[in-house]
């Protein structure tokens, strides 16, 4: 889909350790290797601790790796001096959680600032401050405090300010966590028609796999301080290959055996295989039945997956014979262990 | 004993007062609040660490903090002397009061900058904000109702101390308790100065608490 060209960022052997040489020192990444391509929205999915924040906080040297490479847009920012620095950070936005708005400024003043700091002239600034916010849709609320906003709205004004200087990149770093779910599918929305209409390339930090499902095409999981599995969304979804994978994309809570015996299979239907009474006609053709444990469906990059964990009978031979059967009809599977 | 003389005496003493606490606070502002945002910034925690000259620095205002008002006072005679010429009088005062005043101000405008949430300045440093810029467009700006809630408490402080160079010879309301109600013996005399300065107090701290919240945009609605 896109050619080595088309990396916009290019992260090579990242390592990071707070407090290195010290007693207490801390590694939060080890060999990170990342390429993310110019135009797409690509996730970054962790539990807490694995290390994401530190991560997306490389991107833009906001952390100092310890070991590494960090280019982006064919600057490798570690090797820049601090005015050069300054300079790339620019045309790199960032989002945060906490939104991290100037208190004592209003939603306009907080747009004008980075256009201020970069030495546009107050009037110009305003102007093209006015243009973000309605782009944010927050024209009616320029001259209102942070204070004054809901968590909705002090996120657009992020995103406004975040954009004001034309980035290449904009990097989100849980920036819908502390949002609820009807605001956080607002938010991502903007995020989606801002990718789409500006081209700006997207770097989206987050434990949630359904900001991912929602509107990442690839993406990257985190565990234990490095990349442990990468790949297009769906493909991962489809096949997660990587305890840590599974984790984040089974039902939240974990699934275990309702008695505590017998096996569990997770079967991922996409919109090929969604129309065929798939479980109905294994539990005919094997004459045992099963039991459902959790079922959900998903939009995954505009295709519907739907995910099933049935428990098999405990049974001599009956669960060889229903994964037979399953293999017969071309239907993927996974066993479920320890979740 | 409330003539119209008496009554000039303290009008002048009055005057005085708020003379050397504005005059003195303005001196401790000038140095003190640079120093004081230095100090937040040199943190090992700060935008720009420097343990070494934090350190230093940080050693000095807990020393001038450590030493008493009175002892301060006297201590500084000769250095009173040589800066204005006189040890005695309201403006010889203002030495004496910025050397004790300065550190505490210091203090107080350290902890203002440091209350600036650090993930504000964070996002300040994505955007392409140099240190400076940093400090003149974040962490002034944003602590803003800190530092009066701070200048309100500083300036009551300052007030006390003036009160206390009376026994110096340092002029103002200090000096006219001291003088009459102290060695004659006048106590109602003293108690209409104890009236006054409380007032006075009351004034600079009603007056910083409203002016604080007024510049508060965090707090106007939500909060």
């Amino acid at each position: 889909m896109a050619s080595v060209n088309d990396v916009i960022i290019h992260i090579e052997s990242l390592g990071k350790i707070y407090d290195e040489g010290k007693p207490n020192e801390v590694k939060a990444l080890d060999d990170v290797c990342l390429d993310i391509f110019r135009g797409e929205i690509f996730g970054i999915i962790g539990l807490s601790g694995a290390g994401k924040s530190t991560l997306v906080r490389c991107i833009n040297l906001l952390e100092k790796p310890t070991s590494g490479k960090v280019v982006v847009d064919g600057r490798e920012l570690t090797e820049l001096d601090p005015p050069g620095l300054m300079k790339a950070r620019r045309k790199i936005g960032m989002i945060f959680q906490d939104f991290n708005l100037l208190e004592q400024s209003t939603a306009l003043e907080n747009v004008c600032f980075p256009l201020r700091l970069a030495g546009s002239g107050r009037k110009e600034a305003e102007k093209r401050a006015v243009e973000l916010l309605a782009r944010v849709g927050l024209e009616d609320r320029t001259g209102s405090y942070p204070s004054q906003l809901s968590g909705g709205q002090k996120q657009r004004v992020a995103i406004a300010r975040a954009l004001a200087c034309e980035p290449d990149v904009l990097l989100c770093d849980e920036a819908v966590s502390a949002l609820d779910p009807t605001t956080t599918n607002q938010i991502l929305e903007l995020l989606q028609e801002i990718n789409r209409d500006l081209g700006v390339t997207i770097v989206m930090i987050t434990h949630e796999m359904k900001v991912i499902e929602k509107i990442c095409s690839r993406v990257a999981i985190l565990a234990d301080n490095h990349i442990v599995e990468s790949g297009n969304v769906s493909d991962v979804f489809r096949n997660p290959r990587t305890e840590a994978a599974r984790k984040l994309i089974l039902p939240s809570g974990g699934v275990e055996p309702f008695d505590g015996s017998g096996r569990l299979l997770r079967l991922v239907f996409d919109g090929t295989t969604t129309d065929k009474p798939i479980v109905a006609n294994m539990v005919l053709s094997c004459g045992e039945p099963v039991s459902i444990v959790a079922a959900d469906t998903k939009q995954i990059d505009g295709k519907t997956f739907g995910q099933l964990i049935i428990q098999l009978p405990s049974g001599a031979g009956s669960a060889e014979r229903m994964m037979a059967y399953l293999d017969s009809e071309n239907i993927s599977y996974t066993e479920e262990t320890d979740v | 004993m409330f003539d119209s003389k008496f009554l000039g005496l303290v009008i002048t003493g009055f005057f005085e007062t708020i003379y050397m606490t504005l005059a003195a606070s303005l001196v401790s502002y000038i140095i003190g609040l640079p120093l004081g945002v230095f100090l937040s910034v040199s943190r090992p925690e700060g935008i720009s660490p420097k343990p070494v000259l934090n350190r230093a620095f940080g050693s000095v205002v807990n020393l001038l903090r450590s030493v008493p008002f009175v002892i301060m006072l006297v201590a500084a005679i000769p250095l009173t002397r040589l800066i204005m010429g006189t040890s005695v009088g309201s403006s010889a005062t203002i030495v004496p009061l910025v050397i004790a005043s300065f550190p505490i101000v210091a203090r107080s405008a350290e902890a203002s900058a440091s209350s600036v949430r650090h993930g504000v300045i964070e996002a300040a440093q994505s955007m392409g904000a140099s240190d400076m810029q940093i400090i003149t467009r974040v962490i002034l700006p944003e602590a803003v109702p800190s530092l009066i809630t701070g200048a309100a408490s500083s300036l009551i402080t300052v007030l006390g101390f003036s009160a206390m160079a009376g026994v110096c010879g340092g002029g103002g309301l200090g000096s006219i308790v001291i003088n009459y109600g102290y060695y004659r013996g006048e106590t109602g005399i003293m108690y209409v100065l104890i009236v006054i300065l409380v007032l006075m107090v009351q004034i600079i701290q009603e007056a910083g608490a409203r002016l604080s919240v007024k510049s508060d945009k965090n707090s106007r609605n939500s909060n």
